[in-house]
């Protein structure tokens, strides 16, 4: 009589399922991400100026830009864009490269000429790039022109263009030490070459962080958390890239902690993404035949 | 740097911007669609075929670049580089043809046009039903043509002018990001203005279209040149590249 | 003496530049990426179950510019290494673990879209399947491995041409990585606009008739059953093969060719032999010569499809 009651309580315990741990961004939503992202960023780019600044540190800020934009391609692109998401991703980067050309060109003069109150000129970049982002927004977007009726494309093209110059400044000063364009142009020591030949790695790298997550979870279930976590599984993949570059073009002091930090980074997220990935579909077989719904 | 070579420069970026524009509206795209012959048009994306016409020949004219010791003739450089990309587009669409005629076994028709305006021949009754055309007929590869010598002549133009001692004088590699950003966004625009398919000077979106389109070419190649000029101006880039 | 050895490297970048278009082309067959994947995405959302290899990393051209930038970054790391040391042997080490970087790199990316893109086709009720998806990561990573090499190969040649050919001044002024970046994206824009013809209309579609083009009510249908049993994306690589991926690599010959044959042609008649160098002459020949082939170009097409016409006939049955 007394035995029933605890194998009812036992089974009604086994019963219940055990709620899954979702990785999940619910306290960085859209808006959050942004400042947060921007502010890091922002002051991450200013303090590269200085080479005694460790290249993780600048990895890191690189890895949280990337993820910023990638958010801003989902928002923007969830409407449809007529021609595709990587579109948009490219864009970012196109512009990041006029704005990173012109944020760290004016930071160099200003600190040449005034010192160190220069550094904070390469967000000079940043902002102008905003403007321009901004307005290629209102010109897609309204009527009198091209007229796409997406909702919040300005604002996410005005943050695309920050977080892709942002992305290409960080990039810059890992493969050379700082953004200053003395370095940048000049020759790496004991080489012949300068730091700018790697520009087209660090265009493509962070123009792929920011368009894949979104184009590769693309489908009527798709979960942000699980977009993101790609974002951040392709940011380690970039770290680990520029950690070799680093390794080369400032030595392994610099260069080896980078690769250490891509390869962790990496590894943690691909697995979590994975897991996510293979639990939340309809069902992950081994092997199996196919059907037919609908009849 | 004297006040008519900094106006020269912004009026050649402009121009190279809207050139990029103007050669996106010209391509025959026809988008996924077109891989699975229902749709008129090249099987991709538009600003991929754009940008690869386009650094086909950027490459060309880096090397033609080369013939001069210094101060490249401008002129040359960028129909170099606009032969190139025509080149690039007309084999493409060539051999694109090949397999559609015989890997599909379909004839080439356009299927926003009753009868070819160029060669005269009638489409419609060439097409099959319940498709918007299929292949790559003549008065798209026409349009293609131009389109990549339009594209090929904007981009190589923005490299020669910032790369030549005479003028902004940057570095090599300075040149190529700046002119593939300034490129790239322009064509992207373009993208978006057309919806991502279009048919070439024939299609009746063409003639909507193009003025919205290379308005807004305009306008972003005015920001991005007027960005360039800052940089130019503070002498970090410019001949002999390092302060 | 000199200017045959450059027309001699200028050969071998154009045999290079077959192969590398060729494998291109089944690569992104064996994944199913670009433009036909629309229709393998759109398959379960029409409730049709599929086994095909649903990778949408992006455009066959950003993965490519993607994969042999990384190629040529690690290249040119090892080249300035190892030059001072061994002179031009070096290449022999740096172009293959490049491009096997580049090539892991490139698998890497592949294997996190097939079960993102189908856990995101939760509602239509779209398996994983295991074997689909380990089954094919090599598949993708050797062709790809074929197709950057051969790209990385080429940009090394043209960007060194001055030591290989001893003619001095012909080398390219870009460095290594652009100009992987620049002739992945070619070779990514050529692929899509050939080659995915053959996939996407014959090899998707195999069930519906020869000779008509695929109507937008057939879309989402694809062809699932194969020779014997249900179609992987493995079996769609043996049929582009005879056709589809041939044709994209005499594509990007072609144009390598023509391009690299009109600037020494227009390069000699400028006098690189002779003792005047006059650089507006070689430009111009140049020039010349390219407009020369466009025009041949344009009356092949417009004789191409008023043959196809002829013979085709217009359209018969409804």
């Amino acid at each position: 009589m007394t035995v029933t009651p605890a194998v009812e309580e036992e089974e009604k315990k086994e019963e219940k399922p055990k709620e899954k741990f979702k990785f999940s961004f619910d306290y960085f939503n859209e808006s959050r991400l942004g400042i947060f992202a921007l502010v890091v960023g922002a002051i991450i780019a200013v303090a590269a100026f200085f080479p005694s600044l460790p290249a993780f540190v600048k990895g890191i800020g690189a890895i949280v830009v990337i993820l910023w934009g990638a958010d801003s391609v989902r928002k923007t692109a969830r409407y449809g864009l007529g021609t595709g998401v990587p579109s948009i991703g490219v864009l970012a980067v196109g512009f990041g490269l006029v704005g990173a050309t012109t944020g760290m060109a004016i930071g160099s003069e200003i600190y040449h000429y005034y010192g160190s109150i220069g550094i904070l000129g390469v967000l000079a970049g940043v902002a102008f790039m905003a403007v321009v982002g901004y307005v290629s927004g209102v010109l897609a977007n309204s009527e009198r022109f091209i007229g796409m009726k997406i909702p919040g494309l300005e604002r996410g093209m005005a943050e695309l263009a920050m977080a892709g110059t942002l992305a290409i400044i960080l990039e810059c000063s890992i493969v050379a030490g700082s953004w200053y364009i003395g370095d940048i142009l000049s020759p790496i020591k004991g080489y012949n070459i300068a730091p700018v030949a790697f520009i087209a790695v660090m265009f493509i790298l962070a123009g792929f962080g920011m368009l894949q997550p979104y184009n590769s979870c693309l489908g009527a279930d798709e979960r942000r958390g699980r977009t993101l976590l790609m974002a951040i599984e392709i940011g380690g993949i970039n770290c680990i890239i520029l950690g070799a570059v680093a390794t080369m073009s400032l030595g392994a002091v610099q260069g080896v902690p980078l690769l250490v930090l891509g390869a962790i980074v990496w590894v943690v997220f691909y697995r979590a993404y994975m897991k996510a990935c293979m639990e939340e579909s309809y069902a992950a077989v081994g092997t199996g035949l196919i059907k037919t719904l609908g009849g | 740097m004297e006040p008519i070579t900094l106006v020269i420069i912004l009026v050649c970026i402009i121009i190279g911007g809207m050139l990029g524009s103007l050669g996106v509206h010209l391509l025959p795209v026809g988008g996924a669609p077109a891989a699975m012959a229902t749709a008129t048009g090249i099987a991709t994306g538009c600003v991929m075929l754009m940008t690869g016409s386009a650094v086909t020949g950027l490459f060309t004219a880096s090397t033609v670049a080369t013939f001069w010791e210094s101060n490249p003739s401008v002129v040359l450089v960028s129909l170099s580089g606009g032969v190139g990309a025509m080149l690039m587009m007309g084999f493409t669409m060539l051999i694109a043809n090949l397999i559609y005629i015989f890997g599909a076994g379909v004839v080439p028709v356009s299927g926003r046009a009753a009868v070819d305006p160029i060669t005269k021949e009638s489409q419609t009754e060439y097409k099959t039903p319940r498709t918007d055309g299929h292949g790559v007929p003549n008065v798209c590869f026409y349009s293609g043509m131009i389109g990549g010598l339009a594209g090929g002549f904007g981009g190589a133009l923005i490299y020669v002018i910032l790369m030549s001692g005479e003028y902004a004088g940057f570095s090599i590699e300075t040149a190529v990001i700046v002119a593939l950003g300034i490129f790239i966004a322009n064509a992207i625009l373009a993208a978006y203005n057309i919806g991502g398919t279009i048919e070439g000077f024939h299609d009746p979106k063409f003639k909507e279209r193009i003025v919205t389109g290379l308005t807004c070419a305009f306008v972003v190649s005015l920001m991005c040149g007027i960005l360039v000029l800052i940089a130019i101006e503070t002498g970090t880039l410019g001949a002999g590249g390092v302060l | 003496m000199p200017v045959i050895s450059l027309f001699a490297w200028m050969l071998v970048i154009v045999f290079l530049a077959f192969i590398a278009c060729m494998f291109e082309d089944l690569e992104s067959d064996t994944g199913s990426q670009s433009n036909p994947n629309s229709q393998v995405q759109l398959a379960p959302e029409m409730g049709y179950i599929h086994r095909y290899y649903n990778k949408a990393i992006s455009g066959e051209g950003l993965s490519y510019a993607l994969a042999c930038t990384i190629a040529g970054t690690i290249a040119l790391l090892l080249l300035l290494k190892f030059e001072p040391v061994y002179g031009p042997k070096a290449a022999i080490l740096a172009i293959p673990v490049g491009a096997a970087v580049g090539s892991i790199s490139h698998m890497i990316r592949a294997s996190v879209c097939y079960p993102g893109r189908e856990a995101a086709h939760k509602r239509f009720e779209q398996p994983i399947y295991l074997d689909v998806f380990y089954g094919h990561l090599v598949p993708i990573a050797t062709h790809n491995f074929i197709a950057v090499i051969c790209i990385t190969g080429i940009a090394y040649i043209q960007s060194h041409l001055t030591v290989l050919s001893g003619v001095s001044g012909t080398s390219n002024p870009f460095p290594l990585p652009l100009l992987c970046l620049i002739w992945g994206i070619t070779v990514g824009a050529i692929g899509s606009s050939t080659g995915d013809i053959h996939y996407g209309t014959e090899r998707e579609f195999q069930d519906r008739p020869f000779g008509e083009g695929r109507r937008v009510i057939y879309h989402g249908q694809i062809c699932r059953y194969g020779d014997c049993g249900i179609r992987t994306s493995k079996d769609v690589v043996a049929f582009c093969a005879k056709y589809g991926g041939p044709a994209t690599g005499l594509t990007f010959g072609l144009i390598v060719l023509f391009e690299n044959w009109r600037t020494v042609i227009g390069m000699m008649l400028g006098g690189l032999t002779g003792a005047a160098w006059n650089p507006g002459i070689a430009a111009g020949c140049g020039i010349g010569l390219g407009i020369a082939v466009a025009i041949v170009l344009i009356v092949l097409n417009t004789w191409l499809v008023r043959w196809a016409r002829k013979k085709y006939g217009p359209f018969v049955g409804e």
